[in-house]
């Protein structure tokens, strides 16, 4: 069989990034084909290419041996490209024939839909693949499973020969992806192609016929499965390069600013994220919490935050706890927030940065008293953050929405490195900042650690890890699954350890 | 866990309960039959009258054009609180035009400026992105603000007054044969029951306006446009999920433009009805709020022209009585107390206890009122639409499905 995909020296520049540069990728016709890499290899920005929602600036793709050049989705979709996007794009008061025809409703007269016609077509292209749906149901009764099955039905409604899956088994629980991957077999044994982005090695040796790897924006290998094994593959995404160890002069007092006992956590619809997690903070130590995202990060965090209440086990931040404590008392006692979303949690984004910077002080000394806020501290000390963390910006009365991604994160992090906290939960304190703020953000973080401070540092950055951590804490599936010391561990036993490896 | 699966399976058969046609019939039966009864036992004739009938139907256009516009705009996802001011560029551009050119070109023209005041609110709100409570809000303060003023200027060299139009050509209305008389011989027979519903269709089938059977036209238009046509599929999803529309390559900015033209042409339309058939003439003041309860009958019809309809014929018929009869208050009182422990029942059957004690307490509150009371004050009468919208919507609040992006800013290209 022939390639249904040729793409060759593409190449994609953001102002200040090159987000892909030499990608190759050969797509045979009839296979699963899988992209890994870490997060920000380049895989979603590939994806926008293929998919035609961005442009490439140099280098050539070619789809059924055809040179191409896509301007919209529409036209992909015209070539027989279709994209199952990780976030789905539905409306629940609306039935599942509902949303696979819209936008290409089979008509009479031009606005009359056929929706007898459409309804078999559905149901005809459901039973060719052995996709179980029902076109009169209302998506409002569906499981997240059932919905990808429905996303993927609408691209193939479209016609589409290639499919694109955008880390598709992310939402999924393990039941689901083995429905999803019989899907996916049954679709590929019909002729049509399967492009499947992950960063799950388990999964991708499981399911694909090849597997390309992609790291810091240029495919490095391609390898078949039965070729390779985990080790290789984590060792080609995160490159075979140590990071350079960390110097600094440690002082790990006794006081522990976080202890975490036994703490599992059920979401409402009755799904398991944390499952006893054990975790102990000392002041001055950084504990990195490495794992792919989605596996209860989020939710560990808003435990320690009094955000969340856990299902069982105990949470005690600087010897409050979390659980009974209100978040503006663990706030109160010295707990600094650097939270993942900065633009949802971390800012009002049509505050001036004075404002933004008494966030999360509004309580205490220095920068308000009893009801009032004084402003005048705020903004004098504004200034200090934005000197000291080289925030730019016109002055400290912009909105915070006028400030670059970057300069937001450097604003927040000066924020909450303000006061001297004692225990600092950190996500992702350096994601979008370039190379110059990742240098002051882990400047201070050390800093802050040499002044006695615990730090818990959420990160999916593995140089970010083993650049800070003095240990680092592996979640998979909502547990601990192993403690490592970074000084005696490779990033390519912790890229395993991350992806669920029982051997380390 | 038990527990949770029990209500969901009860509330579940509530639902299929009121979704059933054959049930529904049921359920309209047993209101006719305890009003039926009611007035057999209190002499309060006029619940049912055809005269009651007819009215209700008169009062209920409007509201209904208002919802239907409501419903438009809702559905491809933008609120129109505007509707009350698209009422009045209806009423004042109907009846000034209806004065120059007879009442055929007054309708014409009041469609026409409503889809232009449906479209000032689409630009405003689709276009620039104004906050779409503010948006209606302005309008509603222009369109009375420039009645009054254009009033001041056009009616007095004319024959009118500086708030009331000259008056216009009233327009022809006709009774449907067969149907009407038959009907009225039967309800002058006085049969328990029978003779109340004959009644009801006589006054429904007489002295209809052919803009009444026009306008009632729009409902099942608006029907198969939402359900059977690619536009009404595609507004829909404009006001559930744009960002999935706009991803399918769909307009999501013009749909909007479409629907709430349509929007502000219904809810003129609306006010047109009040001053050429329901008058003959403009007032200031005239809708007296008649958008707002437009906007109440699309929430209490749960986004549907089915719902819309049977809203706005529930609040113009408590309309109609208010300036009828004092003493068909009091039977509608009772009736509702009948009706109220039925529901009390019913939900004591399915174990809903939480709705069972809600009912029941009306129907004892109401019984209550009917045996100490002996004439209900002429204030309760002009409140008892409000509180009858009160109580429905109490009752079918934890329903209702409203678009899910119906008021939510949206920007192109935004995720």
């Amino acid at each position: 069989m022939g390639n249904v995909l040729e793409v060759v020296g593409i190449e994609k520049n953001y102002p200040g990034v090159v987000a892909n540069r030499n990608v190759s990728l050969n797509v045979t016709e009839g296979s699963i084909h899988s992209i890994i890499g870490e997060n920000g290899a380049g895989k979603s920005t590939l994806m926008k290419i293929l998919y035609g929602l961005v442009r490439p600036d140099a280098g050539s793709i070619k789809v059924f041996g055809e040179a191409i050049a896509l301007k919209s989705p529409q036209d992909a979709i015209k070539l027989g490209i279709g994209m199952v996007h990780q976030h789905f794009k539905l409306a629940d008061n609306a039935t599942v024939l509902e949303n696979v025809i819209l936008g290409s409703e089979p008509t009479r007269f031009g606005f009359v839909v056929k929706y007898d016609e459409a309804r078999k077509k559905l149901q005809e292209i459901a039973d060719h693949y052995g996709l179980e749906i029902d076109p009169d149901e209302s998506l409002a009764n569906l499981g997240v499973g059932e919905r990808q099955r429905v996303e993927i039905a609408k691209v193939l409604f479209r016609g589409a020969k290639i499919l694109i899956l955008d880390e598709p088994t992310a939402v999924l629980v393990p039941q689901e992806v083995e429905e999803l991957f019989t899907n996916l077999r049954e679709l590929v044994k019909k002729g049509l192609t399967v492009l499947f982005i992950s960063h799950k090695l388990d999964e991708v040796l499981s399911i694909a016929d090849d597997i390309t790897i992609m790291r810091q924006g240029t495919t490095v290998a391609t390898r078949k499965p039965k070729d390779t094994n985990k080790k290789e593959l984590a060792e080609l995404m995160v490159g075979g390069e140590l990071p350079k160890p960390r110097a600094g002069n440690q002082k790990v007092s006794d006081e522990k600013v976080l202890a975490i006992n036994g703490a599992s956590y059920v979401r409402e619809d009755g799904r398991q994220i944390l499952s006893g997690v054990n975790l102990e903070i000392h002041g001055g130590e950084i504990l990195g919490l490495a794992g792919v995202e989605g596996n209860g990060q989020s939710e560990l965090i808003e435990l320690i935050m009094g955000l969340l209440t856990p299902s069982s086990g105990t949470v005690e931040v600087l010897g409050l706890n979390a659980t009974t404590s209100l978040t503006r008392d663990i706030r109160n006692a010295g707990v600094a927030y650097i939270p993942q979303d900065r633009q949802r949690d971390g800012l009002l984004m049509t505050a001036p940065l004075w404002e933004n910077r008494v966030l999360g002080h509004q309580f205490a000394e220095p920068l308000a008293s009893s009801i009032w806020v004084n402003k005048g501290a705020a903004i004098s000390d504004s200034k200090r953050v934005v000197d000291e963390f080289d925030v730019r910006t016109p002055g400290v009365n912009v909105l915070a929405s006028a400030l670059s991604g970057g300069n937001q994160q450097k604003f927040i992090v000066g924020r909450e490195l303000s006061g001297n906290p004692k225990l600092i939960v950190a996500a992702q304190p350096t994601r979008g900042v370039d190379v110059g703020a990742q240098a002051i953000i882990w400047d201070h973080l050390m800093k802050a650690r040499s002044g006695g401070a615990g730090v818990l540092l959420v990160s999916a950055d593995l140089d970010e890890l083993f650049s800070l951590s003095d240990r680092i804490a592996v979640i998979y599936n909502g547990s601990i699954v192993s403690v490592l010391n970074p000084a005696k561990t490779t990033p390519e036993a912790l890229g395993l350890a991350m992806t669920g490896a029982k051997s380390a | 866990m038990s527990k949770k699966v029990e209500s969901l399976e009860s509330s579940s058969k509530v639902k299929s309960f009121f979704k059933s046609p054959a049930r529904i019939t049921l359920l309209i039966a047993t209101v006719f039959f305890v009003i039926a009864l009611v007035e057999s036992i209190t002499g309060a004739v006029d619940i049912s009258s055809p005269g009651t009938s007819g009215a209700t139907l008169r009062f209920a256009i409007p509201l209904l054009m208002a919802g239907l516009g409501g419903l438009w705009a809702e559905r491809a996802g933008v609120i129109n609180i505007g509707l009350e001011g698209m009422m009045i560029v209806g009423t004042w551009t109907g009846a000034w035009f209806g004065y120059l050119y007879g009442p055929y070109v007054g309708l014409l023209a009041a469609a026409i400026f409503g889809l232009l005041s449906g479209l000032f609110h689409a630009i405003l709100t689709v276009k620039i992105g104004i906050d779409q409570a503010v948006s209606g809000l302005a309008i509603n303060l222009i369109a009375a603000g420039a009645a009054r003023y254009l009033s001041g200027i056009f009616f007095p060299p004319v024959g009118g007054d500086r708030t009331v139009s000259p008056p216009v050509e009233t327009m022809p209305t006709f009774t449907i044969p067969i149907i009407a008389p038959f009907f009225k011989s039967i309800d002058e027979k006085e049969i328990f029951l029978i003779s109340n519903i004959s009644g009801l269709i006589y006054g429904v089938t007489t002295e209809l306006s052919v803009v009444t059977v026009g306008l009632l036209l729009l409902l099942p238009l608006t029907s198969w446009v939402l359900w059977r046509s690619k536009f009404g599929l595609r507004m829909r999803f404009s006001g559930e999920n744009p960002m999935a529309a706009e991803s399918l390559g769909i307009n999501v900015y013009r749909t909007r433009y479409i629907a709430i033209s349509i929007s502000g042409m219904f809810a003129s339309l609306g006010g047109a009805y009040l001053s050429l058939v329901a008058s003959s003439v403009y007032r200031e003041g005239q809708t007296a709020g008649r958008g707002f309860i437009g906007l109440a009958t699309v929430i209490f019809g749960n986004w549907r022209p089915s719902g819309v309809f049977a809203g706005s014929i529930l609040f113009g018929f408590t309309d109609a009585l208010r300036v009828r009869q004092n003493e068909s208050v009091m039977a509608i009182l009772l009736a509702a107390a009948i009706i109220a422990g039925l529901l009390s029942l019913y939900y004591a059957l399915s174990r809903q206890w939480k709705p069972m004690s809600i009912a029941g307490i009306i129907a004892l509150t109401g019984f209550w009122l009917n045996r100490q009371v002996e004439t209900i004050p002429q204030e309760f009468v002009t409140v008892f639409p409000n509180v009858a919208t009160l109580i429905v919507l109490t009752f079918l609040a934890q329903r209702l499905t409203p678009p899910a992006m119906a008021g939510m800013p949206y920007r192109r290209g935004s995720e």
